[in-house]
């Protein structure tokens, strides 16, 4: 044991500088994981914590429709059995514009009316400092986000005309319980009274509002009030849930994104894994000698690979304490970083967390060893008699070896269910990393075949250049793999990134609709129309105002299936949710007949509906079933005589599940969405969003243009991070490029030595290195790229469903900058090669 | 000490098999001081591997200090040549990331001895590199590495000294120093040496010299030993 201990103390302080870069990988990705998970981890803490804040009550009700009176006696009912209190708040997207200013700009939020008492959790802050209370809203008060202020031009005492009402801003909020991080939002929030907002006009028919009801009760009673409710609305459009569901969902997320983020941190872990692997072999061959000398003086095989095995665990530690001081160090800097985009009133306290770093050490640790395992075994099979002649070892691999690579790819595979946090995603990336590891392997060897005839070139440089690249031991596929993994990763999502924004580029073509108009009531309909007709620029397609109103399936009589009632369709999933529906004489331009035939465009009191494909396919509901709908309370019948395809990546025009033959809905309680293409210039649009509602004070305007400012922001963001990984590879690759160069560096600057007298000036020399490493980063970006393509035809094909361009710029921008990265930490990272005398290193030899 | 009953080595040369050491019987007397002499690939250095348990022998039988190593396996070899065999090679064999008074300490450290230390600097005094301990291999010249190398060889005060052209690497007069610190150390110690050398003013200081020509040994005078396995 002593001597194990002594060795391996005394091997690690010659071989530490050569095995550093190794360990620097295995620190990249063990840093990412310990970070990532700490940083969750800090996060998840503090909102867990936050739970009743976050939902400003113990339990909140929530429904997308007036609740009708016999249910909320109900609720009313239980509540008072469980000792609750409640107050009522409505949410609803809406326009609102300087009431005083002609031809002001309206601007879209999200407004939220509540009664005293609110919040139950949590606290409203003033930018002025002052706490918040009912009395500021009340009579017609509004309190409004700081970018309101500056987007409409307006300011506190101004009054904002919002539905048929005028309020007067009576503060500004700093922070408010119950808004998430990053949440999607369609405008900034405002805040008024409930009271006043019901005499707005804003609640009519059609509202998109949503109303809650915020309960406050006590520990004990809370599970058993959301039983008894959930039971109560099994029926019904609303929900309860408690803090707890909150907690609990807020909990699951986080573990989620925890675990699938810590994935990208152990494939990072796994590509430096691959390093130690290669580094290891080269070592044990460097080592033969010493080896050989050991059991002369009767070392046993089992103590010298206890030896390096000892070696590998302690450098494998020291890489992973290096990742932790790096998560540290990354975790520093984000207080800074996040400032801007935290949530207010919650304080996250970000730091290492103890399971992060215990996880992010084991793996490391682990990885190292495991993957320096197989190569370590070659210590077994030194023969003592190589200090007396040498003689090659006939390369095999016998069941000791087996069983290890068994047990090592084991190892990795339940290292990887572990971090994913389940066993299907954790053998799903396992299975892809091998695939890919495997793919990069024989198109690293189909490559090395296709440069092979370069081997015969008569330039010297780029002869020499490919015999170092094919020769046995050349580290060239392991570079391969590393270095094209990460062109893979950074190029594969630059694409789908331009694919995207092309996409959405191309749909925005100048026909296809840019504005969309929301819950215009059937009395509006020619004003805003007119107003419309005002402002529709020259040779812009008419504005097409469409009726909508919300339906549920109660009944389907087909051939296939049959569902007496509502309980029956509950239990096919999706069907039961609520629809919206429309109905008009023709197919839109997005559409096209699969099945069946489309009615006449004549309205017909018999009920006929169109389904979409979808959901003949997942309902076996087809042509000549009979569907039972209720229509806000209107019970009808339709027959369906048509199966329609809509094109739903070109749906700005609009895409519904069910559409019906004019006639039998026209009378039915009904709202209408209207599609425009706006003017151009952005004062033209903001005065015509102004005059819309104006018009119809409760109708919302949603600007296409805003939106898509939004997806690009959130594409943006997302592309940043994947490239943020991206780069990581990358740069493991390239850490495994410089290592690669330096473990075989000893023999080139011998091979150098030898051609120096035999007469190579340091310039050809410099130029066979060059040629080398950049047909090396030339294959790697080959590699990369060619992947990228599949990954971005695949995503777009099958997963975004959008049409694959091939992005020829991109790709020959990455190769390109992929072999000369190559090339130039090649050669630099070889300078000893081209500095060394040839006499020295031939004495030394 | 060493006794070869039909000892042979063949290898495989290119796909075919080539006899590079014929049936041999030899024996060697504990305390005697044997050279084995041949040219260039005549098996001088196979022989000296075959004895030290660095190789297997194709056929026959080697018997070390009473114990039958040709049926031993990896582990016991090892452990056999820990304790009973110390080995000097021509080009050393130094470990190059040791310095030399680790490198002593090496045998010791493996067998177990507690004492390693103080013994490894006791024995750089004994071959006269007393302040050169903590120097790498690379930092000493070759006479200096050999000595190492010996020191390295008594470490575990093994009763057989196997040398494999220890002078080989070496100028003259290095070289004379080696070898009287290698008949010093053998009178000292009483241990049994075996030494191969094509230098035959080293093989002259030898009880017995033991030639070998294609594998084969050849028969010469009184103080001759081996012989062709019948």
């Amino acid at each position: 044991m002593r001597f194990i201990v002594f060795m391996a103390v005394r091997e690690m302080r010659a071989s530490w500088r050569r095995l550093l870069l190794f360990f620097v990988c295995i620190a990249v990705g063990v840093g990412a994981i310990v970070a990532l998970r700490s940083v969750i981890q800090s996060v998840r803490v503090t909102f867990a914590g936050e739970a009743r804040a976050l939902i400003t009550a113990d339990a909140v009700i929530t429904s997308n429709q007036p609740i009708k009176p016999e249910l909320a006696a109900r609720i009313s009912g239980r509540l008072a059995v469980a000792g609750a209190e409640s107050i009522r708040a409505v949410e609803l997207a809406t326009m609102v514009r300087p009431a005083d200013v002609a031809g002001a700009r309206a601007r879209m939020v999200e407004l939220k009316a509540v009664e005293a008492g609110f919040p139950y959790y949590g606290e409203m802050t003033l930018a002025d400092g002052r706490r918040f209370d009912q009395s500021m809203l009340a009579g017609f008060g509004v309190l409004v986000r700081p970018e309101l202020l500056t987007q409409i031009g307006v300011a506190v005492g101004d009054v904002l005309a919002i539905g048929s009402r005028r309020f007067t801003i009576r503060g500004v909020i700093e922070s408010e319980p119950g808004r998430r991080l990053g949440a999607f939002s369609l405008g900034p929030r405002v805040f008024v009274d409930l009271a006043d907002l019901q005499s707005s006009g804003l609640l009519g028919f059609g509202s998109r509002a949503v109303t809650q009801q915020l309960v406050r009760v006590p520990e004990a009673t809370v599970d058993r009030l959301v039983t008894d409710l959930r039971q109560d609305f099994k029926n019904e459009f609303a929900r309860v849930r408690s803090y707890k569901a909150t907690e609990d969902s807020i909990g699951e997320s986080f573990a989620k994104a925890e675990d699938y983020l810590s994935l990208v941190g152990l494939v990072i872990v796994i590509l430096g894994g691959i390093g130690v692997s290669s580094v290891t072999r080269v070592f044990v061959q460097q080592k033969m000698k010493a080896i050989a000398v050991l059991k002369c003086v009767g070392a046993r095989s089992s103590q010298l690979l206890a030896v390096y095995v000892a070696q590998v665990l302690a450098l494998g530690l020291a890489g992973s304490v290096l990742g932790v001081c790096l998560a540290l160090a990354a975790i520093a800097a984000i207080p800074s970083a996040f400032a801007a985009a935290a949530t207010p009133g919650v304080v996250i306290h970000y730091g290492l967390t103890v399971p992060a770093v215990l996880q992010g050490l084991g793996i490391g640790v682990l990885v190292s060893l495991l993957f320096a395992l197989v190569p370590l075994l070659e210590v077994r099979h030194v023969k003592p008699s190589l200090l007396l002649r040498d003689e090659a070892r006939a390369a095999r691999v016998d069941a000791v070896q087996v069983v290890v690579m068994l047990v090592v790819a084991s190892g990795l595979a339940g290292l990887t269910v572990w971090q994913a946090g389940s066993w299907r995603v954790g053998l799903v990336v396992a299975t892809g990393f091998t695939a890919t590891a495997l793919v990069l392997h024989v198109a690293g060897l189909a490559l090395i075949r296709v440069i092979r005839p370069l081997a015969r070139s008569r330039a010297f440089a780029v002869r020499h250049a490919v015999l170092q690249l094919s020769r046995p031991g050349s580290q060239m596929r392991i570079v391969l793999l590393a270095v094209g993994l990460g062109s893979f990763f950074i190029i594969g999502v630059r694409s789908l990134q331009e694919n995207l924004v092309k996409e959405f580029a191309v749909n925005a073509s100048p026909e296809s609709p840019d504005m969309f108009l929301l819950d215009i009531q059937r009395d509006q309909v020619e004003a805003v129309r007119a107003v419309l007709n005002r402002h529709q620029p020259v040779g812009a397609p008419p504005a097409r105002l469409q009726p909508v109103l919300r339906a549920r399936v109660v009944g389907v009589e087909g051939r296939e299936l049959q569902l007496d009632n509502y309980d029956d369709v509950r239990g096919r999933g999706s069907l039961a949710r609520e629809y919206t529906i429309t109905y008009r004489p023709a197919l839109e331009r997005n559409e096209s007949v699969v099945a069946g035939r489309l009615w006449e465009p004549s309205p017909s009191s018999e009920g006929e509906v169109s389904i979409e494909e979808s959901i003949r396919d997942r309902f076996k509901i087809g042509v000549g079933d009979t569907m039972r709908f209720d229509v806000l309370g209107r019970a009808l019948t339709a027959t369906v005589t048509s199966v329609r395809h809509v094109e739903w990546s070109d749906s700005r025009a609009g895409g519904f599940m069910f559409v019906f033959r004019p006639g039998l809905l026209d009378t039915a309680p009904q709202a209408f969405v209207g599609f425009l293409r706006g003017p151009q210039d952005a004062t033209a649009r903001a005065l015509l969003q102004g005059e819309l509602v104006a018009a119809a004070p409760n109708v919302s305007v949603i600007d296409g243009r805003e939106i898509l400012a939004t997806i690009q922001a959130v594409v943006d963001n997302v592309t940043l991070a994947v490239t943020v990984v991206g780069t990581l590879v990358m740069l493991s690759g390239l850490l495994i490029l410089i290592g690669a160069v330096a473990m075989t560096k000893f023999r080139r600057v011998y091979e150098a030595a030898i051609f120096k007298t035999l007469g190579a000036t340091r310039r050809l020399i410099a130029s066979v290195l060059l040629v080398e490493y950049g047909l090396l980063g030339l294959l790697a970006g080959t590699i990369g790229s060619t992947g990228a393509i599949g990954l971005t035809w695949g995503i777009s094909r099958f997963a975004l469903k959008i049409p694959f361009r091939p992005l020829v710029g991109l790709n020959v921008l990455g190769i390109t900058v992929t072999a000369a990265l190559v090339a130039v930490i090649g050669v630099a990272a070889s300078w000893d090669v081209l500095r060394q005398k040839p006499l020295a290193t031939l004495r030394a030899e | 000490m060493i006794q070869l009953r039909g000892v042979s080595k063949t290898v495989l040369s290119g796909g075919q098999p080539l006899t590079i050491l014929h049936p041999l019987d030899l024996d060697v007397a504990t305390g005697q001081c044997l050279a084995i002499v041949g040219p260039s690939g005549s098996g001088k250095s196979t022989l000296l591997g075959l004895i030290a348990g660095l190789d297997a022998p194709s056929s026959g039988h080697i018997t070390i200090a009473g114990t039958e190593i040709t049926r031993l396996d990896e582990d016991a070899l090892a452990r056999l040549r820990g304790e009973k065999i110390g080995f000097v090679f021509q080009f050393f064999h130094l470990v190059p990331s040791l310095t030399a008074v680790e490198n002593i300490q090496v045998p010791m450290e493996i067998a177990g001895r507690p004492d390693a230390a103080a013994r490894a600097q006791a024995l750089l005094d004994e071959v006269g590199l007393h302040e050169r301990g903590h120097h790498y291999p690379a930092q000493l010249s070759g006479g200096e590495q050999q000595r190492i190398a010996i020191a390295r060889a008594l470490a575990n005060d093994p009763p057989l000294i196997l040398a494999d052209e220890p002078t080989g690497n070496l100028d003259s007069s290095n070289g004379r120093h080696i070898l009287e610190l290698l008949l010093r150390v053998r009178r000292s110690r009483g241990v049994t040496l075996v030494l191969v050398t094509h230098d035959q003013s080293v093989a002259a200081v030898a009880d017995a010299r033991l030639e070998l020509r294609d594998g084969k040994p050849v028969i010469g005078g009184p103080d001759w030993a081996g012989s062709a396995a019948s």
